[in-house]
């Protein structure tokens, strides 16, 4: 009796599926938890619009995120801080990350700026020089 | 007995559509997810202020001459608050609105742009308007534009 000769002119290989199933799920974990923690240091604030904003080219600039909500409430890195702790906090990052640092500042376009002064206060006082305002250049549309 | 020649080609056939449809199924849960988010979030942008380092004591000083006679050396805006409405003062002379400040700046920068430009606000002033007087001064071409500062400020 002949053996059969089909299961040799099958051709044998990986089963690719389960991998490319692994890789575009690791794709979306990494996609979804980077949005979410970016999520966690922006807080929803109505910014101010500016014209002559730009867009952020530069990444590689170590930063810190400041929102002031319109009724002065801070947070910085996610987590609420006041005037009275900001300053050492700031000084702190700086000797951490050097005279590069860049303070973002994301405050509502209704905070009264007796809440944004004493920021700029604590950043010239500890040696910020590169503080940025987080704007939108054109009216949301809701 | 021969077995059937299709056996084969369906088989290999019936194997790549198996591939194919849970990475079309990713690829479209993906593009959802991107336009989603696209959809809902708006692109923001940034102002970038680089103070100088005598901002700290920097006050605006309300004895600067008007504009007109040509010999300034700094131009400061004062924005008040006044019946929750803003109130501009251009070297200490009251301008009406953002355009006529827009129109004053973009007079002023025609006669010395490299002035450093001072925003001076007063405490209850939200920051959109602010940002929005800072914003004409930078689009009439001021290079130096800070802001005052109170050192002892304190909320």
């Amino acid at each position: 009796m002949q053996a059969p000769r089909y299961s040799l002119a099958r051709k044998v290989g990986i089963n690719m599926t389960p991998m490319i199933d692994v890789v575009f799920l690791l794709i979306i974990f990494f996609l979804v938890s980077s949005h979410l923690v970016r999520q966690e240091t922006q807080i929803e604030l109505p910014l101010p619009i500016a014209k002559s904003a730009s867009e952020d080219k530069i990444l590689d600039v170590p930063r810190v995120t400041l929102n002031v909500k319109s009724d002065g409430q801070m947070f910085l890195a996610g987590r609420e801080i006041n005037i009275e702790r900001l300053e050492p906090h700031l000084r702190e990052l700086r000797e951490q990350k050097g005279d590069q640092l860049e303070v973002r500042v994301r405050g509502s376009r209704e905070t009264p700026y007796n809440y944004v002064e004493p920021i700029m206060v604590a950043c010239t006082k500890v040696g910020i020089w590169n503080v940025s305002f987080a704007v939108y250049s054109k009216e949301r549309s809701q | 007995m021969k077995r059937p020649s299709t056996y084969l080609r369906r088989d290999v056939a019936g194997a790549s559509d198996q591939a194919m449809t849970p990475m079309i199924d990713v690829i479209f849960l993906l593009l959802v997810f991107f336009v989603c988010t696209a959809s809902l979030q708006i692109i923001e942008q940034i102002l970038p202020s680089q103070m100088s380092s005598a901002l700290g004591n920097e006050t605006a000083d309300p004895d600067i001459p008007p504009p007109e006679q040509m010999d300034f050396d700094q131009v400061v805006i004062r924005i008040g608050w006044v019946d929750n409405l803003p109130s501009y003062r251009i070297n200490n002379e009251p301008v009406g609105s953002l355009d006529l400040v827009r129109e004053r700046l973009l007079a002023l920068a025609r006669v010395k742009v490299d002035v450093p430009l001072v925003l001076h606000p007063d405490p209850p002033v939200p920051l959109g308007f602010v940002i929005s007087a800072y914003d004409e001064a930078k689009l009439a071409g001021f290079p130096k534009v800070s802001f005052a500062v109170n050192p002892t400020s304190r909320k």
